[in-house]
């Protein structure tokens, strides 16, 4: 079985300041359901279906996309703190002006050719995916009264079961747009929302070139570790 | 007792970018599959004012025809977007009973304003199962698909009139 949240440590589901949420979140109570089977299983074998894609998002020599190259070590784990090997990871962040490679996005910000901006990744053994990438820049929301949002980078992640799947937003330390978004400060306690800013970490060791940002991601689950009995 | 225990992540919106090749190509959960029955589940997604949504991410996991979870002969996972009607379509097999449960289909939809995933579940026909018996009566309905020839129609109200039942786990 899968403990419940605190609905502290994750979002409301209409924010104010988000006009969409009040058009989209349920106006019903969420139904409290038993879990079975068919909750607590899962695509065992998921990076067979989607594979890999594209580990470096930067580029190299003339190939080079615009921007502060960075290095995200992301470890995903579950709530023993134990490494969720194979876990799939999708990524996908704007470039260093602000502007996704996207038919939705219509900021007046320019594409660089140079940065796609989208990579999945597949968690070896100790749970770890690694990114080379550039920072992506901040962006003005459309049709809102003055809501940019903060650097940022979307994961998308499997765990172990059906009800492991999450989806969020890393952060940069530091960034004084993270005080006022309105997604980020949607978690309601601090610390949750602390723990989705990456941490920036010397580079002593690893690429010498990029700033490297580290991040944990916690997915739902656990007991994936032999545990001692009492 | 186990050493650790962390809290998992926040949930955050997928946001309107959502890359498209992602969405794309994970939709047949029928192909290379030789067993069950196949067919085709379809539906439109629709928020409070009625509009339709477009490029909403619909993901569904579900057993094989003879009820087993992962089983190795059927993948059971699928990933598909809607379309500028808010229409998703998915081609898989009939799933079977599994201990206790009735044949359904798991759905989860992440979108640009909803904040955390919604959880949602199609059923073929109104019968016992623990999830839907859930549900209070008057809205059960919500949750069963309705045969068209060989698909089966499954729309989705996110919120407002006939709003779709959806679980909190």
């Amino acid at each position: 079985m899968l403990s419940r949240r605190d609905p502290a440590t994750q979002s409301e589901g209409v924010v104010q300041g988000y006009a969409q949420t009040a058009q989209r979140w349920p106006s019903q109570p969420l139904v409290r359901r038993p879990q079975t089977k068919s909750e607590l299983t899962g695509p065992a074998h998921l990076a067979r279906r989607l594979g890999a894609v594209r580990g470096d998002l930067a580029g190299h020599g003339e190939k080079r996309a615009l921007g502060q190259l960075i290095h995200i070590r992301t470890r995903v784990v579950d709530e023993d703190g134990a490494p969720v090997p194979g876990a799939v990871v999708e990524v996908w962040h704007c470039n260093a002006s602000g502007r996704y490679k996207h038919p939705n996005d219509s900021d007046h910000a320019p594409l660089d050719p140079n940065f796609y901006g989208a990579a999945r990744l597949v968690a070896g053994d100790s749970g770890l995916v690694e990114l080379r990438t550039i920072k992506p820049g901040a962006y003005p929301v459309p049709d809102t009264a003055g809501w940019w949002r903060p650097p940022h980078v979307h994961f998308s992640v499997w765990g172990r079961v059906w009800l492991s799947r999450l989806v969020t937003q890393m952060f940069f330390p530091g960034e004084p747009l993270n005080q006022a978004d309105v997604i980020l400060n949607a978690i309601r306690d601090p610390q949750a929302r602390n723990r989705c800013i990456a941490t920036l970490t010397p580079t002593a060791q690893g690429p010498q070139d990029a700033l490297m940002y580290d991040y944990q991601i916690v997915v739902r689950g656990r007991g994936a570790t032999p545990r001692l009995e009492k | 007792m186990s050493a650790m225990s962390l809290i998992p992540t926040g949930e955050m919106t997928l946001g309107p970018f959502f890359p498209r090749e992602f969405a794309q190509g994970a939709n047949d959960l029928a192909m290379g599959t030789e067993q069950g029955e196949v067919i085709e589940i379809t539906g439109r997604i629709t928020q409070l004012d009625g509009r339709p949504l477009d490029n909403l991410v619909v993901e569904i996991w579900q057993a094989d025809s003879q009820g087993r979870f992962d089983s190795g002969e059927f993948f059971g996972w699928g990933r598909a977007a809607t379309d500028a009607n808010g229409v998703y379509r998915f081609r898989t097999i009939k799933p079977g009973a599994c201990e206790g449960r009735a044949p359904h289909i798991n759905f989860l939809l992440l979108y640009s304003g909803l904040m955390r995933h919604l959880q949602t579940v199609m059923f073929f026909e109104a019968a016992k199962d623990p999830v839907l018996d859930a549900v209070p009566a008057e809205r059960r309905q919500q949750l069963i698909a309705r045969r068209e020839g060989a698909a089966y129609r499954f729309d989705i109200r996110l919120r407002g009139d006939g709003e779709t039942p959806f679980f909190d786990d």
